[in-house]
């Protein structure tokens, strides 16, 4: 058992909960969804983002349209699918059970 | 002076030194590697391109027109590891152990005769005078350190590219580069026979 360990995976639970949370706001494009996860402290290095979109997008939750851009090549703008918005309403549920679990125990 | 290459990278073309653009290809045939096992690697390789892109973009301007080392290992950093970004996503249960493609050569960097002791230091990563003692040490009774010097510098290649340099030092390589090596090598001899 370590602490650091503990709170790693703790984060990575919250992650995909966490992009989709970030997607849902605005579509985005990918160096946005980074800054907000990186403000929020959910990520490191970014690497870690793209498999996870990438899979996102395979089960249906996200889709992307490229726009053009003014700086370079076009980009990717992510949005949620029905589906994904759908799938977002399970976790915030979920998320708030969780944080009522936790309350409920901090207070005994 | 540098040599320069010039690459296309998620659609943009950039001019980066020889020696960043060795560690670069390093770095993103790792990610790829480390992927490969994910249904849409490709995707992800190319997303991760743009981003790189992206990165690299905002290091050079009209004074610095050139991406260096510093730039790519700062762009290495941001985005992590096959190893951070397996620490952080969770998700990825095999480690991205890279295959160590290690192996000597003769090191005209640090050389006193004709590297050969500085090259094996650096590819056990010790001190060369350790080696350099040992070679003085076996030569002195009937001069066998001397002959054997002789033979690992007939035998033993001079690290001559950069590429070379980080194999000697057993740097982050894969088993693509190691067919490259192997490629290149026998590239090498076909040159030398003339074929």
């Amino acid at each position: 058992m370590n602490v650091e360990n503990n709170k790693a995976q703790m984060r990575k639970g919250i992650l995909e909960y966490c992009i989709l949370l970030v997607i849902s706001g605005n579509s985005c494009y990918a160096s946005d969804i980074i800054n907000k996860l990186k403000e929020a402290k959910v990520i490191v290095v970014e690497g870690t983002l793209y498999p996870l979109l990438t899979r996102q997008k395979n089960a249906g939750l996200l889709s992307y349209r490229w726009e053009e851009s003014s700086q370079g090549p076009p980009r990717k703008y992510y949005e949620l699918t029905d589906k994904g918005r759908e799938y977002l309403a399970e976790l915030d549920k979920s998320w708030d059970e969780l944080v009522e679990s936790v309350k409920l125990i901090r207070k005994k | 002076m540098k040599i320069t290459v010039s690459i296309n990278i998620g659609g943009m073309a950039f001019h980066i030194d020889e020696d960043a653009y060795t560690e670069l290809k390093i770095y993103l045939r790792n990610l790829q590697r480390y992927f490969a096992k994910e249904p849409s690697s490709a995707e992800i390789m190319s997303d991760i391109e743009a981003r790189v892109a992206d990165l690299l973009k905002v290091r050079i301007n009209d004074y610095k027109q050139v991406v260096t080392i510093q730039d790519v290992r700062e762009v290495m950093s941001i985005l992590g590891t096959p190893e951070d970004i397996s620490d952080e996503s969770g998700t990825g249960k095999v480690k991205a152990g890279n295959v160590g493609y290690h192996r000597m050569y003769r090191d005209p960097d640090n050389r006193i005769i004709a590297g050969v002791c500085s090259g094996m230091s650096a590819y056990w990563r010790i001190n060369p005078w350790i080696i350099r003692v040992i070679f003085i040490v076996i030569s002195l009774p009937g001069g066998l350190g001397i002959f054997i010097y002789l033979i690992l510098w007939i035998v033993l290649p001079e690290a001559k590219t950069t590429a070379q340099k980080i194999e000697m030092k057993g740097d982050a390589v894969n088993i693509q580069n190691i067919k490259d090596s192997v490629k290149q090598e026998f590239d090498n001899v076909k040159e030398k026979m003339n074929l």
